[in-house]
């Protein structure tokens, strides 16, 4: 499977691969985004099968990035890690087709409850 | 300095609002600066862009005094690295990196979202005292933590007073930059001691973990 991780912190970035192992998501490519405009670059050359994306981030947010993937019909399970999650957050998360938000700091446990049923 | 608005009918300082999220930090009006106040207690971060002094005691915790000086904007976190399974060595695990890397970046994205832009971020950093009766040295991994962290974000340190043995008490002034430590004698630190023992067995027996919604 292909996961992608995106963050503008590259050891948020660090973190959340190496929490992906710890779930035991072994064995599955990782790609690495830093903002959104580079991520919607990569997810129109090739759909990944899992998105983790952060919120708030330089050039284009996560929900923007939410958004023109859903303008594109690209719709591969999108999940939000933030650091921030207030209701309004949530709502509109859930209003725009994410499938969850997980809130820091996360563990391998939350990684492995919440992902399962999208990572083989 | 005076940083304050005073009430002219009851000589009190007014306090004004903090910024939305920060209404638990205690605050208060400090006679010796003249100027509004907030303490940091450990586990706590707060950010402001009104001319207050945050102040913080630090004996083996860090705290990270980050600000943007062309936003006006800044603020100061307290943290320790949690020692999970191995709290006898307190090695550093990803459990402390989770906990570490989420205390340092809630404080820069709060900064970011008022206004702030990474490339100008000023960072001093403070704590990480080795202090007697803590099981290993937590204070020089919480110093290593910290150094690596800002190294992979290529953040750069403008100033730090880091390690050693004395327990340290921060005052910060987000709007100047400007931070006044003042080392602490030895019964405040053995206090002070007893206070982050009871932090980090609070981190180690209900480690801090986000919410997750599923939709």
């Amino acid at each position: 499977m292909n996961i992608m991780v995106i963050d503008d912190s590259l050891a948020m970035r660090l973190i959340v691969m190496k929490t992906l192992r710890e779930a035991g998501f072994d064995g599955h490519e990782i790609v690495q985004a830093e903002d959104g405009v580079q991520a919607l670059d990569m997810i129109r050359a090739a759909k990944p099968d899992l998105v983790l994306c952060d919120w708030n981030m330089p050039n284009m947010t996560g929900p923007e990035l939410l958004k023109a993937i859903n303008d594109d019909g690209i719709n591969p399970p999108f999940g939000f890690v933030t650091t921030e999650a207030t209701k309004e957050m949530k709502d509109k998360a859930s209003a725009m087709g994410a499938r969850f938000l997980i809130a820091k700091p996360f563990t391998p446990e939350s990684f492995k409850s919440t992902l399962s049923q999208y990572i083989n | 300095m005076n940083c304050c608005v005073v009430n002219n009918e009851t000589n009190q300082p007014k306090l004004p609002a903090t910024l939305p999220g920060f209404e638990s930090v205690k605050r208060y009006w400090d006679r010796s600066s003249k100027c509004i106040t907030a303490r940091v207690l450990p586990g706590q971060y707060y950010l402001s862009n009104k001319d207050e002094i945050i102040t913080t005691v630090l004996g083996s915790c860090i705290s990270a005094c980050i600000r943007d000086p062309v936003a006006g904007i800044g603020g100061m976190n307290h943290f320790m690295l949690p020692c999970g399974k191995n709290a006898g060595t307190c090695e550093h695990d990803s459990a402390a990196a989770r906990y570490g890397g989420f205390a340092m970046e809630h404080l820069i994205n709060d900064i970011l979202k008022y206004g702030g832009r990474r490339e100008r971020l000023e960072i001093k950093l403070f704590g990480g005292g080795k202090m007697l009766g803590l099981m290993a040295d937590v204070g020089q991994r919480n110093i290593t933590f910290v150094k690596e962290y800002l190294q992979t974000e290529t953040l750069p340190i403008v100033a730090q007073d880091l390690g050693g043995t004395c327990s340290r008490k921060i005052n910060y002034f987000p709007r100047s930059g400007r931070v006044m430590v003042k080392k602490l004698g030895l019964s405040q630190g053995i206090e002070l001691t007893r206070r982050e023992r009871e932090y980090l067995r609070s981190l180690e027996q209900a480690p801090i973990e986000g919410e997750i919604d599923l939709f």
